[in-house]
């Protein structure tokens, strides 16, 4: 199925005008979110969406959107930056399937072999724990597989163009190198990646090792934490609403609790003896 | 970044409860047994311990409190940074990190007529999910994953414990604060805050809504919480929390 979002013949008044109802704050239930990476060194391009000119000179190494779109399927093409059409694309084009509520990004890199590419990746925008970050890297770069290297210690092994992998850390900066797999010599980096809490992170490798460009990309998902689960505001029963601050009270709390932490070795003699 | 929690952790005032108050020493080794306290942890498991952030630590930084992590508040607070619009109104931009703006933690609060009057420290999230806060009856715990005091939006919330292991700490008073109540809120590196109580509510903890507790957008409010209610022995645990709801004068 097609998904025809700007109909034949609209003017660009009327494409602008659609492209920024579909901005984030606008989404629609449903709306898939889409980003566009460009990795293609040395390259400036136009990005079709459908036959319509959506990013105009668009330089290597710029992320756009993300763009809030109805669910269903998009031909994307990239072209010279001088192109009147989508006709002769240098990248595509390709037929993109965005899922309802689903996180993308299209990115154009060059595959292991140094060829453009255009590759859709799906990005992971679950909630993420209370106190976490999500790092996720992507190798985008005509180079063979990788390691990622944090502080020296391969954190991601053996990551090939154009595959992904995904960790949740505690929340913090990375030294990130990345080496050419089994291997600690950094080809880029390292470079310091900040890890936030409750924002999925995510990292290109993109460029050529054969040119020696090769660079990192930073893409950022906020607002997908979540909160903790309780707050824990006490020690013991000392400010008990009914009438704690009397010694008898405290007398009878203290036994309570002495009774409480019987109970509980019992418990876990007994659970030890069932061992 | 200067989020360090071993230099904002310093604490600036003493504790105004006398040794003399205090209970027994063996009802405080009975009580340190049941620590469980406050947490959901069932009686019988092996309750996670509370993390204290230790003074002065500058060599040992809590691990769940890495020195340079960013607070996500203050990215997500961040518009894109040089958001050039395409021709079509795309956003585009630089595919970078975004620097984290920097955020004053805050570093004591005060509630003027009450015992209050105690050293915040930064506290982030323990191995069982619940907010980290420290041991001492004398410090309150700053959410630094959430909004700061004096942030553009949402809620900043600070907890502490509403006891001791033997008696009522500072935090017992928060139930009785009125309406109007003056709430200060000092900062490292930008000048205090003053709030007013606008409500004090029990929030069940069986029903314990975070989402609410922690918002991240929205008005701009304090929320300094601790717990209450009745406590229940079959929990090791009060049966709510109380959260002191304030906004800026």
């Amino acid at each position: 199925m097609r998904n025809k979002i700007f109909t034949a013949g609209a003017g660009a008044a009327a494409i602008a005008a659609a492209i920024a109802l579909a901005g984030p704050a606008q989404a629609a239930d449903g709306d898939a979110q889409l980003s566009v990476l460009h990795g293609v060194p040395g390259l400036t391009v136009d990005v079709w969406v459908n036959g319509d000119r959506t990013l105009d000179d668009f330089a290597p190494g710029t992320l756009a959107g993300p763009l809030a779109l109805p669910a269903g399927a998009y031909e994307l093409a990239i072209t010279a930056s001088d192109a009147a059409d989508a006709s002769s694309p240098v990248i595509g084009p390709v037929t993109v399937n965005l899922a309802a509520n689903g996180n993308y990004t299209a990115a154009a890199h060059l595959d292991a072999a140094g060829k453009p590419a255009a590759n859709l990746f799906t990005n992971d925008a679950a909630q993420i724990p209370a106190g976490k970050g999500k790092l996720t890297v992507r190798h985008a770069a005509a180079a063979p597989a990788v390691d990622v290297l944090a502080g020296g210690t391969a954190v991601v092994t053996n990551l090939a163009n154009p595959n992904e992998q995904t960790l949740t850390l505690d929340p913090g900066t990375v030294p990130a190198a990345v080496a050419a797999a089994g291997t600690t010599t950094p080809v880029l980096g390292p470079a310091d990646v900040t890890v936030a809490e409750g924002t999925h992170t995510i990292v290109y490798a993109w460029g050529s090792l054969a040119d020696q460009n090769l660079k990192l990309a930073v893409q950022t998902i906020e607002g997908l934490h979540s909160s903790p689960a309780s707050v824990p505001g006490a020690r013991d029963g000392s400010a008990d609403a009914g009438g704690a601050g009397s010694a008898a009270a405290a007398g009878i709390a203290a036994l309570a609790l002495l009774a409480g932490v019987w109970g509980v070795a019992r418990a876990v003699a007994a659970r030890r003896a069932e061992a | 970044m200067e989020l360090s929690p071993t230099t904002a952790g310093q604490p600036r005032r003493r504790d105004s409860l006398h040794p003399a108050h205090r209970w027994g020493a063996a009802a405080a080794v009975v009580a340190t047994l049941v620590l469980a306290g406050c947490s959901s942890t069932g009686p019988g498991e092996a309750a996670p311990p509370a993390t204290a952030v230790p003074p002065g630590s500058a060599t040992s930084p809590d691990p769940l409190l890495p020195p340079q992590a960013a607070p996500a508040a203050a990215a997500s607070a961040v518009p894109p940074a040089a958001a050039a619009p395409s021709p079509a109104g795309v956003p585009v931009h630089p595919a970078t990190a975004k620097p984290a703006a920097a955020v004053p933690p805050p570093t004591w609060l005060t509630v003027p007529g009450t015992s209050i009057d105690m050293a915040v420290v930064p506290g982030g999230v323990s191995a069982g999910g619940a907010m980290e806060i420290p041991d001492a009856f004398d410090r309150a715990a700053w959410y630094r994953y959430g909004p700061a005091p004096g942030a553009a939006q949402g809620s900043a919330v600070i907890a502490g414990h509403i006891d001791t292991t033997s008696n009522r700490a500072p935090f017992s008073a928060l139930k009785s604060l009125r309406a109007g109540a003056v709430i200060r809120v000092g900062r490292d590196g930008a000048p205090a805050l003053t709030y007013r109580v606008v409500k004090v509510d029990l929030m069940a903890k069986d029903r314990f809504d975070g989402a609410s507790l922690f918002r991240r957008s929205g008005a701009h409010e304090l929320k300094v919480v601790t717990c209450g209610g009745r406590w229940l022995d079959e929990r090791l645990d009060y049966s709510d929390n109380v959260i002191v709801t304030a906004v800026l004068e």
